[in-house]
């Protein structure tokens, strides 16, 4: 019970700091806004601002749980001393007429009825895949490092404008506290919406909007986890909003001053959504756009620009740090993106291919049924929006109101990147707009709009759902009330229905403190101390997990080898050019590169210089002696590749052998040297087309690999039932040169005995 | 004037992406050819530290541990089994305590591999000890239980419960 208060506190705490830090700004802006449209907006805005204020106590190094607590506790004293939190010295928008009992009878019932639902689900411990893996894995680093501490894979890469806010409720109430902040921008949303509805004059369709938004089964899911889908939305309608509130302020008082200083909010958050999430970066698109298109008339030509320079400065006060932190410690400011621009060791050009192309398929054959599969049946894109959104077509009817026009445009400009990742998640930022354009579409329809809430409600009513959607379909399936009290013991709630609990239990339990642990596959390491190397998600994770399987995998074994014999040449340098275009996915590998003279292995000196274009950094894998590691090129072999070889002096070579694999059949190889004599330090070819021979898989492969892991720094592999090559692992440990210290239900955990 | 800054944009962005390339690398630390690796094959050596060890011992194993050793009696025997045959070698650490060396002086340990003398060895000194040599081939049988074990000619001192107390055993048993 205690550790349920503590979650509702964190959360609590975290919320209401939030509120505090956005009514303080409001305040200072002297924005008009209504109190319904307030708390929201206050809410996100402040969360914008807090979230930076976190961002410099983990620069500083300083997220003890004071310093924590007393940024909350200042930040909701202030708001509370100043008044700030009533909002005493803003005055209160334009009244609206009260919402009818109908709509509040419809739209109170089932938003309620559903909040209770998503409250509870989120006050239970956290089960979901991502939220108890990397968005809360990398908060529960960050606090045990009290700071932030380079973290070179995939998803900590990631901007995490709203992770930062899990850090303060993390701190207090741990992983449930997270989740129930994600719910507070679920809330905040759908109340947003609503707000904007009422705004406009079109209460019912803000109700609509909000319902459709609020009870679609996907958000139901990802909004009572501590994940960022949600608060990533929130934050974008609230652009919207604000860029409305400006263009009406602006219209009302012809007072530009005034004006500038409504578009702060505007940039911000525009700013922190690219923060929260990169793929929200359209909504600073459209701010931009809208505010340049707003401020044309204005003259000179430096008044219309200074509105748009507004919004940028403020929208990178938000985005910057982050684009900071990735250049300084990644060498690339848009990590783990862009690496074919802003190259760098820590992830690979190929992954990140590999990986986005699975992101825009899910493995679905064609996407010609993506409209069903988001909608209905959700087995593959991992969730549904829910099927009244089949209707969104109609939506366009909202154009025949200018603010319908605009949430079409703004919901426009935010689709596309969909495609960059067909998850039903992903469709979440656009949802508010086109709920709200769908539900201005049917005008002031109440019965409609009515029908259209209750329809949306039946369909995505978690037992309803279970009627349609695919059993892969991500959504809510318990009503856990007694695990959200604690009366159900965390520990037993977590065995059930996490997937890969259990495999932390054994880590926590069997590993020595400060050992990482390398698996093939993501487990909820928010719940283990250790670093968790999972397979594919670093340039370091996949050499180590590659290696290993260079143990069971024939295809990725030294077997093949190419060998260039010539006459006796002198050179100063030499290299191996690839000449050829391989089709996607092939890479170059290379095991071992030697180098001969008359039957001689030349030996390595220290005084050699070894170059590789393009992967340079992992070229000493090509000439560490190892049969069990290899350089790859880390993108599609094409011409020009190139591992070259400065040996330090003149030496005499006849012949270069390389050891690769038969994982690849394109490529094309072309010996060169650089002529001593030469001044211009031309590269002169020497023979191309070497001969290819067969070679034998060596014999203790598998204890190879383990000795390469074992040698840098990992003595401790998981092995899920259902990776590829468990079975050999299984089989014979020893031949691995690993023991077996522990099992599970679906994992077995090895130690390295070298 | 637009083009130069252009110009200038462009030089920038491409110093500061395209042209990320580390200075050469020197060669690495080279591995020891495959021939050479010799991985302690832990299920064939039995160490004190290991919470599954007692199901290894034959004979002479006192209760009188500490978490990494345990005291023996005069021939502490072990059964391991090995998959493989090939390339065996006896491995064993051990102390001599100070305390049992005063009494003995210098003692003489044989070791054994399925009750056949492999070697025997003079400890003129207490403390700790390593030995190690290649099992002949045929004395082992891959899949078959064998039993490995070492023998101190002398007690120094006596356990509670009558035992003759031998030496301080760490690990014990067959490497590959």
């Amino acid at each position: 019970m205690r550790q349920a208060a503590a979650a509702l506190f964190g959360a609590g705490f975290t919320v209401a700091a939030c509120y505090a830090s956005g009514a303080l700004v409001i305040d200072q802006l002297r924005a008009t806004l209504r109190r319904d449209e307030r708390i929201p907006l206050a809410f996100v805005l402040g969360a914008a601002c807090l979230h930076l204020a976190i961002f410099a106590i983990l620069a500083l190094r300083i997220a003890y749980w004071p310093v924590l607590v007393a940024l909350l506790a200042g930040t909701i004293l202030a708001a509370l001393g100043t008044g700030a939190w009533r909002g005493v010295r803003t005055t209160s928008g334009k009244p609206v007429a009260p919402l009818g009992k109908k709509l509040r009878a419809v739209f109170g019932t089932i938003s309620g009825i559903f909040a209770i639902v998503y409250l509870v689900n989120a006050w239970a411990p956290e089960v979901s895949p991502d939220g108890a893996a990397y968005h809360l894995a990398g908060v529960a680093r960050e606090l045990r490092f009290h700071g932030f501490e380079p973290n070179p894979t995939l998803y900590a890469m990631l901007s995490q404008g709203v992770e930062m806010l899990f850090v303060p409720a993390f701190a207090i109430g741990r992983h449930s506290a997270a989740a129930l902040v994600h719910f507070a921008f679920t809330v905040a949303l759908a109340l947003a919406i609503l707000a904007y509805g009422r705004r406009i004059g079109k209460p019912w369709a803000g109700a609509a909007g909000a319902l459709l938004t609020f009870a679609s089964p996907i958000v139901g899911a990802s909004g009572s986890s501590a994940y960022v889908d949600l608060a990533t939305a929130a934050i974008v309608f609230a652009v919207f909003y604000w860029t409305e509130v400006w263009d009406e302020d602006r219209n009302e008082h012809k007072d530009d001053q005034r004006g500038l200083r409504l578009l702060i909010p505007v940039g911000l958050l525009a700013g922190y959504a690219y923060a929260a999430k990169y793929t929200a970066f359209p909504i600073a698109i459209y701010a931009l756009g809208f505010v340049a298109w707003r401020s044309r008339r204005l003259r000179p030509v430096s008044e219309s620009l200074r509105p748009v320079l507004v919004v940028a400065g403020c929208a990178l006060i938000m985005a910057g740090p982050w684009i900071a932190r990735n250049w300084i410690w990644y060498q690339n400011p848009l990590a783990p993106f862009a690496n074919w621009v802003f190259r760098n060791p820590y992830q690979h050009i190929i992954f990140e291919q590999d990986y986005s192309e699975w992101l825009r398929s899910y493995g679905m054959p064609s996407l010609r049924p993506l409209a069903l599969e988001a909608t209905v049946r959700g087995g593959y894109v991992g969730g549904i929006i829910g099927p009244v959104f089949l209707l969104t077509p109609l939506a366009l009817a909202a154009l025949r109101f200018r603010s319908g026009r605009r949430l079409l445009l703004a919901g426009a400009l935010m689709f596309p990147t969909y495609f960059a990742n067909i998850g039903a998640r992903f469709l979440i930022p656009c949802l508010p707009f086109f709920s709200l354009a769908l539900g201005l579409a049917f005008g002031e329809a109440a019965p409609l709009l009515a029908a259209i809430m209750i329809f949306h409600a039946v369909a995505s009513w978690p037992p309803i759902l279970n009627h349609y959607v695919n059993q892969g379909c991500w959504r809510l399936v318990r009503f856990p009330y007694k695990a959200a009290l604690r009366i159900t013991p965390p520990e037993e709630f977590l065995r059930e229905n996490s997937y890969g609990y259990g495999m932390t239990r054994l880590i926590e339990n069997k590993v020595p403190a400060g050992e990482p642990v390398l698996t093939m596959t993501g487990i909820p390491d928010s719940y283990t101390t250790h670093e968790i190397l999972v397979g594919f998600q670093s340039a370091r994770s996949q050499a180590l997990a590659e290696t290993v399987n260079m143990g069971w995998s024939e295809f990725l074994q030294p077997t093949a080898g190419r060998v260039f014999q010539f006459p006796e040449r002198i050179a100063r340098r030499m290299r191996v050019v690839q000449t050829a275009q391989a089709p996607y996915p092939e890479q170059w590998n290379v095991h071992e590169l030697r180098f001969y003279y008359r039957g001689k292995e030349l030996a390595r000196r220290l005084e050699w210089r070894l170059r590789a274009w393009p992967n340079p950094w992992e070229v000493q894998l090509a000439f560490d002696n190892s049969l069990a590691t290899r350089w790859r090129s880390g993108e599609v072999a094409r011409p020009g590749m190139y591992l070259d070889v400065d040996f330090g002096r003149e030496e005499s070579v006849d012949e270069v052998r390389l050891v690769t694999s038969s994982d690849f059949e394109h490529i094309r190889l072309q010996l060169e040297a650089m002529n001593p004599s030469n001044p211009a330090g031309e590269w002169e070819k020497i023979a191309d087309n070497p001969r290819q021979v067969s070679l034998a898989v060596p014999p203790g492969i598998r204890r190879l690999a383990t000795y390469e892991i074992h040698a840098r720094g990992v003595h401790y592999l998981m092995i899920r039932d259902t990776d590829y090559g468990a079975g050999d692992f299984r089989g014979d440990p020893e031949a691995w040169g690993l023991k077996l210290i522990g099992r599970d239900q679906e994992a077995a955990l090895y130690q390295t005995i070298w | 004037m637009k083009h130069t800054l252009g110009l200038v944009c462009a030089a920038v962005l491409i110093e500061v992406s395209c042209q990320n390339t580390p200075e050469p690398f020197a060669p690495p630390v080279q591995r020891p050819p495959l021939e050479d690796f010799r991985p302690y094959r832990i299920s064939t050596i039995v160490d004190m530290s290991n919470e599954e060890a007692q199901t290894h011992f034959v004979q002479d194993f006192t209760s009188i541990a500490a978490p990494n050793w345990r005291w023996t009696g005069l021939r502490p025997t072990v059964r391991v089994r090995v998959s493989s045959a090939e390339n065996l070698r006896y491995t064993i650490d051990f102390a001599i305590a100070e305390a049992t060396f005063q009494v003995t002086g210098p003692v003489t340990v044989s070791f054994l591999v399925n009750d056949q003398m492999l070697d025997r060895a003079l400890y003129n000194h207490p403390g700790n000890q390593h030995f190690e040599k290649a099992v002949p081939a045929g004395w082992v049988t891959a899949g078959q239980d064998a039993t490995v074990a070492a023998e101190v000619d002398k007690a120094g001192a006596t356990a509670a419960d009558g035992t003759k107390l031998g030496m301080i055993l760490v690990r014990i048993g067959l490497a590959q």
